[in-house]
């Protein structure tokens, strides 16, 4: 099977996949990715390759009629803000926007500007995008040089401050740090790396992305033996809640191609548990610490042992499925063998 | 032969200072006739005569608004009122702008007060109003040697001693600082010479010999030779001149005989209190000794009486760095004997990574010299090894900023961790080596052993039993080789101590080494060892070889040569071509050529194959494999670095992959630890290393390994807290099995692993 096909198994399938993931994906993902002017050719390879990665990751959590992307000689101010205001009349208050610059950024001291061909897009344009967006769910990745200065226009320059209605992330402190990046390749592979993953659930959160491009850029300076010239922020709440891409696409998809109810009750059993996890782990505190990991066990081994259940039907599932296309396919051979 | 080494071993250094003038000598300097005022001399004679009291009373006297400001600026700082003086000295200049004595006095005090940029300042403006005063002359060389012109001092110098009619006093003092500079570099005639010559002229021109007694006693030790009476003639004349013992003190010091040094000036702050620098130098002298309180006692008596000086800043800093951010660790624990085999000090942040590796090697180490050096230890040998370098220059020379790597005091050593030091090339396994080396030829030689010896001791240790055995050899070493800058032995400490070429120091340990490969392949290891004990006995580097081997140091050298020549003559006539098929490698690696960048590496291999540093040709060579997905070839390139000893971290945990892949587990191992001697900061190394003990059914050896991988805080903790629970399940204690599991759960409840073992363990399995 060719990827191609898997790819399209799974948007067929992501609608319905969205019913049975935690809560907050229950509200639709549009995802725009904006890839800036590289100058040379080394950078517009990168930043080729990074759009690349983030779009066939955003495809694995949303449906291919909520990601936009803007590159080259189409990605203008005029067309991008345009685009914006198009999306903010189509979503609601529920719907979260995931917006992804990737590109090189400058910053004179005053006003930040991402490069794009023609006009640059300024700080202001993206305050403008940003406040009108509806509801209270969005994020902003802007991995461009200079990009902290960005986050100093929209927060102020207290390093605490965050906007309650976004997540937004930049690769460098401030608008001194000038130097191309490397933040904005880490972020884009971490979407697709399980090894990002670090609660193993399957997905790749916000949280779990910078985390991953800001140890890769660690590693990137200190092998190379040099200063790091980047320094990546993140702002604001629900970044580990805020989920970028899947891991599991072919798993999800497999699951929700069994149309059997017993497997279907399971998977909902299992999803439910798994919401009391989420809600035993928030109120942690409230619990002394032998009682909170009791309770945990005891519900893990619930959804642990569904699990197994779950896997148990699926694998019969499989194995009458192999055996009707074994049946299948040694049909023709068979029929081939009577010709001859 | 075996390859180039880089510059490491070059700044691994035992506890030398880097010489300066001043040491020992900080406190107001006797005025050998630069100042006439009577009044001031009369207050001057009580001093330098011991009578403290009188002599305080005399210096108020002179704190009148009626005495000359210059001579009131004296008084206030033979009182200790550094500021006042200061003060004084401005005020004095600015009534007498074109007088050379003023700005002369005021950067005495400068000198004193350790701003020697300064001093130079007002010597220099003294010098323009006048160009011969002797005085100034010498201020400015002083102040110029604590920094590195040794051609602007010896100018200032010239004008001095070459001018037999300068002040008889300023002959003095420059005489004074020729025999210390002659002590510093081990020439003894000359400073018998210099010192006879200062003692004539005090004693013509009325000087108390003070300094030039306490020289005399400072050259005796240093020739084994009794000291006691000269010291006893200097306390004679002044009973409260603590320098009649500090000065032998100093030079006791940077001869490494950190015993006798503590002794000489434990008696030096009795007989002067008051003496803050020699406090301050017994209170380094008892850290390097291990006694931590009575060093932070005496360094804060010296902070109190002497608030200007920077290594007392950086010590009391130092001191509560030990407190609060390190710990000890002994071993045995309880001593099996009378004391402790080894203690570690170490950053408490970095016990749980380094402690269990530092420990082994240097127990093998320790266990391994104590039978070639035919000495066990008398002490428990101290480890210190620091996640901060500048903390590591501190404590092993009181001020920051030179490029060390590891100092051994005797039985006491520190040396940088692998997280001091953002060189790639830094390899701490053998750094430890290195300096464990250091303590057998130190202490088995009654702390005796020439400079040079005991480095080239070291680094032979490092090429034949360290973690990465094999000759490592830096380039420039080479062409020092074939340009003939070899030393003689006899000259050769000077090749450490005073190098008079770019690299000289990383060629002096080379050669160094290469002596003892020598004498151990010609003569036989045993011989090395004899030597050690020689120096016991009071022999000098040439008379210990005359004796053990039998031949002349000149007849020694004649041999080397010839074995250099033999080892060395071919690689030398091609290093050319090899260092031009080395960088093409790089360069079409660089250029994604990877069939040129194969191309160049194996000519460059083939020319000179033992060279294995971190920039070998066969990385170059790996790598451009590598990206041809040619495994098998990637795979044995990174064999034959390895096998030569090479050591870059991150080829050899590939290389480690490759074999793991291959089940060939016990190379893998083999492999994985010689990547914990240059880099144990590596997450990967202990998964991998965790992984392959539980592949080969050592669950009590991955538990180390894994609990490591934990404490380096890796970003996936859930993983290694299930690692943690597989290879406790592994080893039968499912209660901590659990415990692991449980956290690994709470922080991934979706880790189907997790689940599974979950599963497993609540069913009771244990598989």
């Amino acid at each position: 099977m060719s990827p191609r096909r898997h790819l399209r198994t799974v948007l067929s399938c992501s609608a319905a996949a969205l019913a049975l993931v935690p809560v907050l994906s229950q509200a639709a993902l549009y995802v725009t990715v904006i890839q800036g002017l590289g100058g040379q050719s080394e950078y517009e390879r990168q930043f080729t390759d990074s759009r690349s990665k983030i779009e066939a990751a955003s495809l694995t959590i949303t449906d291919a009629d909520k990601l936009f992307s803007f590159s080259g000689d189409a990605a203008t101010r005029e067309a991008i803000l345009a685009h914006f205001k198009t999306l903010t009349a189509r979503m609601n208050s529920d719907d979260r926007a995931a917006i992804y610059l990737v590109g090189h950024g400058s910053f004179d001291g005053d006003t930040y500007k991402f490069n794009i061909p023609g006009v640059d897009l300024t700080a202001a344009d993206f305050k403008t995008v940003l406040d009108a967006l509806p509801g209270r769910n969005h994020f902003l990745v802007n991995t461009s040089s200079t990009s902290g200065a960005l986050v100093q226009a929209l927060l102020g320059t207290d390093e605490k401050a965050s906007n309650p209605n976004y997540v937004i992330i930049a690769a460098t402190r401030n608008g001194i740090e000038r130097n191309a990046t490397q933040f904005g390749r880490f972020f884009a592979e971490a979407l697709s790396s399980a090894s990002a993953d670090t609660n193993k659930n399957q997905s790749v959160s916000i949280q779990e992305a910078f985390d991953y491009a800001q140890r890769a850029v660690e590693a990137y300076f200190k092998d190379a033996g040099r200063l790091a010239t980047e320094h990546a922020q993140l702002r604001g709440d629900g970044a580990a809640q805020f989920n970028l891409s899947r891991l599991n696409t072919l798993q999800i998809a497999a699951e929700l191609s069994v149309a059997d109810n017993e497997l279907r009750t399971l998977l909902e059993q299992r999803q439910a548990i798994n919401g009391k996890i989420e809600d035993l782990q928030l109120r942690r505190a409230e619990l002394d610490n032998a009682t909170y990991l009791q309770q945990l066990q005891t519900l893990i081994l619930q959804t642990a042992q569904l699990t197994e259940q779950i896997d148990a039907l699926q694998k019969n599932a499989s194995n009458s499925n192999s055996n009707s296309n074994t049946d299948a396919s040694t049909a023709p051979a068979a029929e081939g063998a009577r010709q001859q | 032969m075996k390859a180039p080494h880089t510059l490491r071993s070059a700044t691994m250094a035992m506890g030398f200072i880097l010489a300066a003038w001043s040491a020992g000598t900080q406190a107001r300097d006797q005025l050998y006739g630069a100042l006439d005022n009577t009044a001031l001399l009369a207050c001057e004679t009580l001093h330098w005569s011991g009578k403290q009291s009188e002599a305080d009373t005399c210096y108020r006297g002179l704190l009148a608004a009626t005495t000359p400001t210059a001579i009131r600026a004296e008084a206030a700082w033979a009182l200790g009122d550094m500021q006042g003086a200061n003060a004084a000295f401005q005020a004095a200049v600015e009534q007498a702008p074109d007088s050379a004595l003023v700005r002369l006095r005021w950067g005495e005090l400068y000198m004193q007060t350790y701003q020697y940029q300064d001093a130079y300042g007002l010597f220099s403006e003294a010098l323009e109003r006048d160009p011969t005063n002797a005085f100034a002359h010498i201020g400015a060389a002083q102040a110029l040697a604590q920094g590195s012109n040794s051609e602007e001092v010896n100018q200032h110098m010239a004008v001095v001693m070459e001018d037999f009619t300068s002040a008889p006093g300023a002959r003095l003092r420059g005489l004074l600082m020729m025999v210390r500079s002659s002590l510093e570099k081990d020439q003894y005639q000359k400073a018998r010479a210099f010192l006879d010559d200062a003692k004539a002229l005090a004693d013509a021109n009325h000087f108390l010999p003070l300094e030039a007694y306490a020289l005399e006693a400072a050259l005796a030790f240093m020739t084994h030779q009794p000291y006691q009476q000269y010291i006893d003639a200097a306390l004679a004349l002044n009973p409260a001149y603590g320098d009649a013992w500090a000065i032998p003190g100093y030079f006791a010091m940077i001869t490494r005989r950190y015993r006798e040094s503590g002794d000489f000036y434990e008696k030096a702050v009795a007989a002067q209190p008051n003496h803050w620098e020699a406090h301050l130098e017994l209170g380094q002298n008892y850290l390097r000794l291990n006694q931590v309180n009575p060093a932070r006692e005496h360094i804060n008596i010296s902070y109190t009486g002497d608030a200007f000086n920077p290594k007392t800043i950086n010590f009391l800093r130092l001191l509560d760095h030990f407190v609060q951010d390190m710990e000890a660790l002994s071993y045995p624990n309880p001593p099996q004997g009378a004391f402790p085999k080894l203690t570690l000090r170490l950053a408490k942040k970095e016990t749980p990574i380094l402690a269990d590796y530092a420990r082994q090697l240097a127990e093998q180490s320790i266990d391994l010299y104590t039978k070639r050096y035919r000495f066990t230890p008398k002490e428990p040998i101290v480890v210190e090894i620091y996640p901060n370098h500048e903390d590591f220059v501190v404590r092993s020379i009181g001020m920051p900023g030179v490029g060390i790597l590891g100092v051994t005091f005797g039985y006491l050593f520190s040396m940088d961790s692998p997280t001091a030091q953002h060189d790639p090339s830094y390899h701490w396994g053998t750094t430890l080596w290195h300096e464990m080396a250091h303590v057998f030829t130190l202490e088995a030689s009654g702390h005796l052993v020439p400079r040079w010896f005991s480095e080239g001791v070291s680094v032979f240790e490092e090429w034949r039993t360290g973690p990465i055995p094999g000759r490592k050899i830096p380039l420039p070493v080479f062409k020092a080789m074939a340009e003939g800058k070899f030393l003689p032995i006899a000259q050769l400490d000077d090749g450490f101590m005073h190098p008079s070429y770019e690299n000289q120091v990383i060629v002096s340990y080379m050669q160094a080494g290469l002596i003892f490969d020598y004498i151990d392949s010609e003569y036989g290891f045993d011989k090395v060892v004899d030597m050690v004990y020689r120096f016991k006995e009071g022999d000098n580097a040439v008379n210990a070889m005359e004796t053990v081997l039998g031949i002349s140091a000149s007849e020694f050298d004649k041999r080397f040569k010839q074995f250099i020549d033999i080892e060395y003559g071919p690689l030398l006539s091609k290093l050319g071509v090899w260092q031009q098929d080395h960088k093409a490698s790089f360069a079409a690696l660089q250029d994604e050529n990877w069939q040129d960048a194969i191309a160049a590496a194996e000519r460059a291999t083939f020319s000179y194959p033992d060279y294995v540093e971190i920039d070998s040709p066969y990385i170059a060579m790996a790598r451009a494999y590598a990206r041809l997905d040619d495994r098998d070839n990637e795979f044995k390139t990174l064999e034959t670095f390895w096998k030569k000893g090479g050591y870059e971290p991150r080829a050899l945990l590939t290389l480690g992959n490759h074999y793991a892949e291959r089940n060939q587990n016990d190379d893998a191992l083999k492999v994985y630890r010689d990547v914990l001697w240059a880099n144990p900061f590596m997450e990967e190394l202990h998964l991998r290393l965790g992984n392959l003990y539980l592949a080969m059914n050592r669950p009590q050896d991955a538990l180390k390994e894994y609990h490591v991988l934990l404490a380096l805080n890796p970003a996936d903790k859930a993983e290694a807290n299930l690692k943690l629970a597989t290879a406790y399940k592994a080893t039968g204690d499912t209660a901590k099995a659990m415990e692991y599991l449980m956290t690994t759960l709470d922080i991934a409840p979706q880790y189907r692993d997790a689940q599974k073992l979950l599963l497993e363990l609540s069913r009771g399995g244990n598989n």
